[in-house]
């Protein structure tokens, strides 16, 4: 699952590549412009600089900026980052498994599926880079708007 | 041969170079059913399925690779196994599961055999030509491709594949290769240096106990290290979305390090787990930004190479004999001065110490790896391609720019549709792709993209 920390460690790296090459950005802009604390973008942006896909600068003029151009960061990379391994469910992990107590991993058709499942999510998010995820047009998101209109009450949580 | 030919044949391939990648990429061609296909073999040397690594006569040359990975064919992993087998050349007893690093020069009569057979299967559909000359270069034709053979003559078609191999390059300075014409008869009593640590110096050391040179061989590389041996195991299981891709190098290293670190406290071999990543390494390779690319030919290849490129354990045993018994010195350093004389006076300094050691041999040997500037290759179809602005070197520059469909890429960088290459020369965009298990998938993917 898409941890907060993703989600927002991918907005913030939407934010830079809005920016024209080579300018940096202010953490405080990225938080404010993105609804993010500031303390915790602060540590998401220590570990994608860590990665490798951001770069930062210190003093009065400094700030971040992206590592390389966003055409060649996937998203599927990040998320990886700043989540660790793709996976529906905690048990549908090779290298991070989390034993569910209340069921035998073996023979749980839940965790076969989700296994695969995980795959698909590999080859969805490894296909799109930051560029892509930026140039999505708000019109193209119909699902999304469905989802807006809906009546507050029942309106679907991320 | 009469020449060039008056048509261009539909379908028609020619492979430059019939060493064990022109083999395998023949043999999966000609798994089609097509009865139009003509593939065309050129290889200048006397016998097919012996390039650079299997021509050695020298039985102690084993494979690195155990027979279940060393078939021909992608789809069938048991085909080299089930020919040692048929021929008597494993314990009955054995199952296909058992190591076994069959001699090199096994495995090239099993390339050769392969080859006689398809050649006389396809005798009377004059599907494949075998053609012993060398050949110079390619130029692309309105229609297809003409490659130009040192005898004078051309042989066209629609396409080209390269499977030329490693390099075949002379020796730097003062040292020569191993088995090469400047290989001289050489007195058992004198001391040699070889420059490399890894498995060419095993190759040399195996070849001078055969020879019966019996003192000191000093080997010299950056870190002195010997590669592993392979233990039988198990390769975890690993999907891609536990593997970080794209990051740094430097992130990589530290994640693959804990993973190595969390299995051993399970009690699990590190050889299973750098094997279990070996599906991902072109995946890995092909995301990772350039400067981890650079960072990795540089610095942690040669981590890597010795506990990926492994020999068999009985080789290994020798080794590890030897140099206990000071028949090799295993020397961390770099060669900072050549004196030439009667013999060598070679200063090594030590990458420790920093302090300079002199050594008085009667020889260099040249193992110090095979990765070279592709520019300055010594085969002339690789360097007038590249001289022509055809093709052109990989950021890297150890092997040709090549698309992920094995297209080689022009000086300008258009993709080209009739030239393409298979193996060694595709690593820059491949990553590892010298050995068999991986150059069979490469070829068996090529083939279905090119004939469905």
């Amino acid at each position: 699952m898409l941890t907060k920390k993703g989600k927002y460690g991918l907005k913030a790296l939407v934010h830079l590549a809005h920016l024209p090459a080579g300018q940096l950005a202010f953490v405080n802009d990225i938080a404010i412009g993105n609804n993010i604390p500031k303390k915790f973008l602060d540590a998401i942006l220590g570990e994608l600089r860590n990665a490798g896909f951001v770069q930062s600068r210190k003093g009065k003029d400094g700030g971040y900026r992206l590592a390389r151009p966003a055409d060649e960061i996937k998203v599927g990379h990040v998320v990886r980052v700043l989540d660790g391994p793709l996976a529906p469910i905690p048990c549908a992990s090779r290298t991070q498994y989390q034993r569910c107590e209340d069921c035998n991993e073996a023979t749980c058709q839940v965790r076969h599926l989700m296994l695969e499942v995980r795959q698909a999510i590999a080859e969805v998010l490894d296909q799109r880079s930051l560029a892509e995820m930026r140039d999505i047009g708000l019109d193209d998101l119909t699902v999304a708007r469905v989802i807006d209109e809906l009546p507050v009450t029942v309106k679907v949580q991320a | 041969m009469s020449g060039r030919a008056s048509s261009i044949i539909p379908n028609s391939i020619i492979i430059v170079g019939g060493g064990a990648s022109g083999v395998v990429m023949a043999a999966h061609l000609l798994k089609s059913t097509n009865p139009d296909l003509r593939v065309t073999l050129i290889e200048k040397r006397p016998h097919f399925g012996q390039g650079i690594a299997y021509s050695t006569l020298l039985s102690a040359h084993v494979l690195n690779v155990s027979a279940a990975g060393m078939s021909a064919y992608a789809d069938d992993p048991g085909n080299f196994w089930r020919w040692l087998h048929g021929r008597g050349l494993v314990d009955q007893e054995q199952t296909p599961q058992t190591p076994f690093y069959a001699p090199r020069s096994i495995y090239a009569r099993y390339l050769g055999e392969l080859l006689d057979e398809l050649e006389a299967r396809e005798q009377p559909t004059g599907r494949l030509r075998l053609i012993h000359e060398e050949s110079l270069s390619i130029t692309p034709t309105a229609s297809g491709v003409e490659v130009a053979l040192a005898n004078g003559t051309s042989v066209v078609a629609h396409m080209a594949i390269l499977a030329t191999g490693h390099d075949e390059q002379p020796a730097q300075g003062h040292a020569v290769r191993m088995g090469s014409e400047a290989d001289t008869a050489l007195d058992p009593e004198s001391r040699v240096m070889v420059l490399g640590t890894g498995l060419s110096m095993v190759d040399a050391f195996l070849a001078l106990e055969q020879r019966g040179h019996r003192r000191e061989i000093v080997a010299v590389s950056r870190r002195g290290l010997l590669p592993s041996p392979h233990r039988k195991g198990n390769p975890i299981k690993l999907d891609v979305a536990d593997i970080p891709l794209g990051t740094q190098l430097s992130y990589f290293v530290g994640w693959f390090r804990d993973l190595i670190r969390e299995n051993q406290k399970a009690g699990i071999d590190w050889r299973d787990v750098v094997d279990g990543l070996r599906p991902f390494n072109q995946k890995i390779w092909q995301n990772w930004p350039a400067s981890a690319k650079r960072r990795f030919v540089e610095h942690t290849k040669a981590w890597w190479d010795i506990h990926r490129h492994r020999m068999a354990p009985e080789v290994y045993a020798k080794v590890t004999q030897a140099v206990q018994s000071g028949r090799i010195r295993l020397v961390a350093g770099r060669v900072v001065g050549i004196t030439p004389g009667e013999a060598f006076s070679v200063d090594v300094q030590s990458r420790h110490s920093q302090l300079v050691e002199t050594f008085d041999v009667a020889r260099i040997y040249d193992c110090s790896g095979i990765v070279r500037d592709i520019s300055t290759s010594s085969n002339s179809v690789v360097r007038s391609l590249v001289d022509r602005g055809l093709a052109r070197p990989d950021p890297m520059r150890i092997g040709l720019d090549v698309s992920a469909n094995c297209e080689i890429i022009a000086g300008d960088g258009t993709v080209s549709r009739k030239i393409l290459a298979v193996g060694p020369l595709t690593r820059g965009t491949f990553f590892e792709i010298d050995a068999i298990p991986d150059i069979r998938i490469q070829c068996a993917r090529l083939s279905k993209q090119l004939l469905g």
